[in-house]
């Protein structure tokens, strides 16, 4: 399984492939913010993203977006794992498409549980 | 400039002036022109006060400016500095604890992968069932565990150590950010000091606000900064005195869920 983590910075995209990793993820790529991220997820076969929301360039939650607006991409599970806690936001990432949402600081036992939940729910 | 006139000559004055010189009592009409003077004297040592404290409130001001620029071109460059520091130091931090984590890893598993072969005969061993050739097997397995096991806690305990020592960045950090804190603290102060020395006050401040904003969402200006474009904030240090934020991981959840999630 394929997987690309977008984080503007680059301790938080190793913490996470470091938790992937853990959780038997071992082909994982990176990118440092929605700009980088889109064009790379057109030209891979990636199978799942894991995104911050708060970056220069184009944020996470745009690039939600343009996955859901993009035919070839649409169907891809989406991640976010941000610092951003206003129940506003959470309420626009479910409406956008989200399949999960985790609040920083986090721990390695929900980054678990949230992709179980993910995995499970898309069989 | 205009200066009032308190007292202007009357005509009985001009009259009376005019009578003296005409009768050659010089001393008397020069006595009367000082008192005709006199009233108008008291009006220019006034308005010469008051100039003189403009004045002197606008030296006043003037350094509360030069300190200002100060802060604007010297302390504040030097604040983004300081804080670029905090970032590169706790970024450095992060990546060092992390190379010695990411040794860990793989010593660990090397020795846990070793007890997994030394277990089944092991096992086979405290059954009294172990037959010679397993045996033989068994102890190769633990000889190599004894050795590897020594060596990797060697190298783990030294990069627990850098784990440690990448700690440091605590101290450091700390320092600076509390002397940005003064900074911003003494930005703050003069900024106030100088619309006091205008005198403008907060009531003032806050009335302005009031007139130029809709009524109902001035309270909400005034007591939260502005949040930048597409609403991105990040971490809420505040999450106590705020209703409009979530907790933790179970207030998302909570809400993912009664969101039919």
């Amino acid at each position: 399984m394929k997987v690309l983590v977008v984080d503007d910075f680059s301790t938080m995209r190793r913490i996470v492939k470091n938790l992937l990793r853990d959780l038997g993820f071992t082909n994982i790529s990176e990118a440092d913010d929605g700009s980088t991220a889109l064009p790379m997820l057109q030209g891979g076969d990636f199978d799942f993203v894991v995104t911050d929301w708060n970056m220069p360039g184009m944020q996470g939650i745009d690039l939600l977006k343009a996955i859901r607006a993009d035919e070839s991409l649409a169907h891809l599970p989406v991640l976010l794992i941000t610092a951003e806690a206003k129940k506003e936001q959470i309420v626009m990432a479910a409406q956008a498409g989200v399949n999960g949402y985790i609040v920083k600081p986090f721990t390695a036992a929900t980054l678990k549980t949230k992709l179980e939940k993910i995995f499970q729910r898309l069989g | 400039m205009t200066i009032a006139m308190g007292n202007t000559v009357t005509l009985e004055q001009a009259k009376l002036l005019v009578e003296y010189l005409e009768n050659d009592q010089q001393d008397k009409a020069d006595q009367l022109l000082a008192e005709i003077q006199n009233p108008i004297n008291s009006d220019l040592f006034a308005e010469i006060g008051k100039l003189t404290r403009q004045l002197h409130d606008s030296l006043m001001n003037f350094q509360l400016d030069s300190r200002l620029s100060d802060l604007a071109s010297a302390d504040i460059p030097d604040a983004k500095e300081r804080l670029n520091y905090v970032i590169e130091r706790t970024e450095e931090a992060a990546n060092k604890t992390m190379d010695a984590v990411e040794s860990i890893f793989p010593a660990v598993d090397e020795i846990q992968a070793q007890l997994q072969l030394v277990e089944p005969n092991w096992q086979k061993l405290m059954r009294n069932d172990i037959d010679l050739a397993g045996f033989k097997g068994l102890c190769q397995h633990i000889d190599k565990l004894l050795k590897m096991t020594g060596k990797e806690t060697n190298n783990i305990h030294t990069l627990m150590t850098d784990v440690l020592m990448a700690q440091d960045f605590q101290d450091l950090t700390g320092q600076v950010i509390r002397k940005v804190i003064d900074l911003v603290r003494e930005v703050e102060e003069s900024l106030i000091g100088m619309l006091t020395a205008f005198g403008i006050t907060e009531s003032m401040l806050s009335e302005r606000t009031g007139s130029e904003d809709n009524a109902d969402n001035t309270e909400v200006k005034k007591s939260s900064p502005k949040v930048g474009k597409n609403l991105v904030e990040g971490p809420i240090i505040n999450v106590e005195e705020r209703d409009d934020v979530v907790a933790d991981q179970d207030d998302v959840d909570d809400l993912l869920s009664s969101l039919g999630f």
